[in-house]
């Protein structure tokens, strides 16, 4: 069952006078539990589908259609309320709170995604999630004291901890060492299999290509399909 | 609400310095604002210290108090129509002391009156200040227009006039010095203040605008006291903008995760109240402080009314100046941030 799906999504970025078409009519089906990886040379425009798709910029051209809602049809406040609802985001950096502690970033997603748990619901989420990502002593820490590995694993945390739909993660791994990578992508893959998050993820890494169910290739503004 | 709370601590340096920034300029306000009021205070107290009333003055006398002069007939009508009327007279003028130094005085005679002290002949009381001058109870003392000396009988504080410690002094003595029977001015107490033919009606506000070197005055210092707070105002806006401007790419990335701006704008507001009531509580008391602290040459009066006006005043500022401000947050992009790297 799809999803997520993109028909003919186009970008151009407007450089002074010249514009740049980055993305020349992109289709895409993500189904519902599926990890999609997406590939590609430097450049070819896929930090920008991921953001499109996420809701985070606005196409100039095609469609978004997410549980059949057509996100580019819809105004700022709809898109902001999808995205703190029902998308997670990871990005290459963690891009925490700084002035937050661990325990209070995740409270903070379950403020934002508007949950109607339990005080007793909302505690045991955070110590669940805290104890999957390994960071329940760090619950306190303020981001400036943990390492990369340990703000990306708040960041997944925090990306999934109101148990979202579509989870976009660009190139989650590309500030960790291949050690930490692994971590990260065992991390995310074990969490978005639980919950069946559907994952859409940038990716760099060919070590973080085997978790994925589908790898999707980009070039030039369009996806290469084998063959 | 919490999360602007959070910030506070986890940047109490940032927040410290804002505070005290904050905590300055709005003392640096209120001191300046009480010297400003107690030099006001200082020019007219002895008309400072009245109730509200009604000032009456000679129509032809154009609003010049001394050219303004209430018959004995006048009076009486004056008297049918409020039984507590006030007449008074107010002439500058000296007084030489037994060392043939010469003090300048405000001399001020009245009839009628329940505020200020009533004068045998021959008597005079003065505003404390002049005791500094080195004149004390039971000297004798007098002026070139009366060939009797008059004896200081005791010191009154807050009566002057014209920056001038008043002299209250009998009538027959006014008389004398000035030669004129009459009075200047009718004063009655309260709201009630019916019309008389002839003669200008004043509040004292008003009666005091008439005084040219107390509304002179007054403008500069009115001046010196909003300039002070426009200024902060300005400093307000720059400071809380700067603070706003680090914090863009955090503004990026909670809005990206979803966060409503309204909550951004809410934070940044609850932050602003935070640190701005703080700094005013602290002003406010040391202000006060101050106030007692000053010495008597230093005329410095800035009643907590007052205080907490400004401290209101300071709060509007502070929330137009963080306000606009902010308006960087509803224009920061999530992309901008996400693209900027970051923690
Ligand atoms: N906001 C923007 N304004 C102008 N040009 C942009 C903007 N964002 C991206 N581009 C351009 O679009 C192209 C594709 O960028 P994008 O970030 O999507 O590439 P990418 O495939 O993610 O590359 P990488 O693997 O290096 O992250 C680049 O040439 C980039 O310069
Ligand atoms: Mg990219």
């Amino acid at each position: 069952m799809s999803l997520l799906t993109i028909n003919g999504l186009e970008k151009t970025f407007k450089h002074g006078s010249t514009e740049e078409k980055i993305l020349k009519g992109i289709d895409l089906d993500l189904s519902k539990g599926d990890m999609t990886a997406l590939v590609g040379a430097s450049g070819s425009g896929k930090s920008t589908l991921l953001t499109i798709a996420a809701g985070l910029q606005e196409a100039t051209g095609g469609e978004i259609i997410f549980d059949s809602e057509n996100l580019t049809a819809l105004d700022d406040e709809q898109v902001r309320e999808i995205r703190a609802k029902r998308f997670g985001f990871v990005f290459q950096q963690a891009h925490l709170v700084p002035f937050l502690t661990v325990q209070e970033q995740l409270e903070l997603m379950l403020d934002t995604a508007e949950l109607k748990w339990s005080k007793e619901e909302r505690r045991q989420e955070i110590e669940d999630i805290l104890e999957k990502v390994e960071m329940q002593h760090h619950r306190d820490s303020y981001p400036d004291s943990l390492s990369g590995g340990e703000k990306q694993r708040v960041a997944i945390a925090r990306a999934v901890i109101h148990q979202p739909e579509i989870l976009f993660a660009d190139e989650p791994t590309a500030s960790l060492d291949s050690k930490r990578s692994k971590e990260v992508m065992r991390l995310l893959t074990s969490l978005t299999k639980e919950s069946s998050i559907t994952v859409l993820m940038v990716t760099h890494d060919e070590s973080a290509l085997e978790y994925a169910d589908y790898t999707v290739q980009m070039k030039d503004g369009l996806i290469e399909y084998p063959g | 609400m919490k999360m602007a709370w959070q910030e506070i601590m986890k940047s109490k340096t940032r927040y410290l310095i804002l505070g005290a920034i904050i905590f300055l300029i709005s003392l640096l306000t209120m001191i300046i604002s009480g010297l400003a009021n107690g030099l006001s205070y200082d020019n007219a107290s002895l008309i400072k210290e009245l109730p509200a009333g009604t000032f009456y003055m000679e129509e032809e006398a154009e609003g010049q108090y001394n050219f303004s002069s209430l018959d004995g007939e006048t009076m009486e009508e004056v008297e049918t129509v409020s039984s507590e009327v006030m007449f008074l007279s107010i002439q500058m003028g000296e007084i030489e002391d037994a060392d043939e130094k010469r003090h300048s005085v405000a001399f001020v005679s009245t009839a009628n009156n329940d505020y200020f002290p009533s004068i045998e002949t021959g008597g005079l009381v003065l505003d404390a200040s002049i005791m500094e001058e080195g004149i004390t109870a039971g000297d004798g003392v007098t002026n070139g227009m009366l060939d009797h000396s008059l004896t200081v009988d005791e010191f009154v504080e807050h009566q002057k006039f014209s920056h001038a410690p008043v002299a209250f002094i009998n009538h027959d003595d006014f008389q004398r010095m000035y030669s004129t029977d009459d009075f200047q001015l009718a004063f009655i107490p309260g709201d009630e203040a019916p019309h008389m033919d002839g003669y200008n009606q004043f509040t004292n506000d008003e009666f005091l605008d008439t005084l040219p070197s107390y509304s002179a005055e007054q403008l500069s210092l009115n001046m010196i006291v909003v300039f002070l707070f426009v200024i902060s105002g300005m400093l307000f806006g720059i400071f809380f903008y700067m603070i706003n401007v680090q914090k863009i790419a955090t503004y990026g990335i909670l809005k990206a995760v979803g966060v409503k701006t309204s909550k951004l704008f809410k934070m940044m507001w609850v932050q602003m109240f935070i640190i701005t009531v703080i700094a005013l509580l602290l002003s406010v008391a040391i202000s006060q402080l101050v106030g007692i602290v000053m010495p008597e040459g230093m005329p410095f009066l800035l009643t907590i009314d007052s205080a907490s006006m400004m401290s209101l005043v300071f709060l509007v500022i502070g929330f137009i100046g963080s306000t606009a401000s902010g308006i960087q947050i509803s224009k920061v992009e999530p992309m901008q941030a996400i693209n900027q790297g970051g923690i």
